[in-house]
């Protein structure tokens, strides 16, 4: 992909992806057949900011691992009302991180 | 430049190990299991983290992991006054002060060490610091 693409896709999402993935995905992106845009563009990138209000608001019924598509996490935690409360708070601090991997995973899948 | 941006979501991630456990001890008075278990969760969510990452998580755990025993000790005997067989004494109230001070001045230097690591700054605990020093590995 040439590099005026690889920019600005990379302007208009950095803030999905933790800040040390951001030159790997520059190198992965750079070396990606463009043919593989329209796959790039299609995939699903969720808010990590909004991940956290979701957490906020209702992490103890686990709509914030709904919400990244850890479906399996997501029954575990509401069927345990949130691990209790436990897994609640834990999620409120880690929710921006857990969003930006599985952004990232998201991606790995199409740049390989 | 890779490395320094690294060190800023690092010092984040650090910095939330000790925020966290003070949330979960407000939470989840008075049980003083609830904060140390959700400080293990959040040493387990970033086990594969960088060693600095670890490094504070390891010594959040461990503090909170002393507390915890102090705390439970408390509890039981507090417990068993008011519903068991036992009565009130000088050895009680004695001990209740100490856990008392423990969890004040764990209160008070999990939020300086929450502010230092956040600025980036060491935060060596006396006693937890030498034995996180032994228990994590440092990075390849």
């Amino acid at each position: 992909m040439n590099q005026a693409r690889v920019d600005s896709y990379l302007i208009a999402n950095a803030k999905y992806f933790e800040s040390h993935q951001v030159a790997y995905l520059r190198d992965k992106l750079t070396s990606m057949e463009d043919e593989k845009l329209d796959l790039l563009i299609a995939v699903q990138l969720r808010e990590p900011s909004f991940c956290i209000m979701i957490s906020l608001a209702g992490g103890s019924m686990g709509m914030d691992r709904f919400y990244l598509g850890q479906t399996g996490l997501g029954v575990a935690k509401l069927l345990t009302a949130g691990g209790c409360g436990i897994w609640t708070i834990v999620d409120w601090f880690t929710a921006q991180s857990n969003a930006k991997k599985a952004n990232m995973e998201n991606l790995q899948r199409i740049i390989g | 430049m890779q490395d320094r941006v690294r060190e800023q979501d690092d010092r984040e991630k650090a910095s939330n190990a000790y925020v966290m456990s003070l949330v979960a001890l407000m939470t989840g008075l008075p049980l003083p299991i609830v904060n140390l278990l959700a400080t293990f969760m959040f040493f387990m969510a970033n086990r594969k983290s960088s060693y600095f990452v670890r490094w504070h998580c390891t010594q959040a755990l461990l503090s909170q992991g002393f507390v915890f025993i102090l705390n439970t000790i408390s509890f039981q005997w507090t417990l068993r006054i008011i519903f068991g067989d036992l009565k009130f004494s000088d050895e009680y109230f004695g001990y209740l002060c100490v856990v008392i001070l423990v969890n004040i001045s764990e209160i008070i230097g999990t939020l300086i060490s929450a502010v230092k690591v956040r600025k980036g700054k060491e935060s060596n605990w006396w006693l937890f610091a030498p034995l996180t020093n032994v228990l994590v590995r440092k990075d390849n």
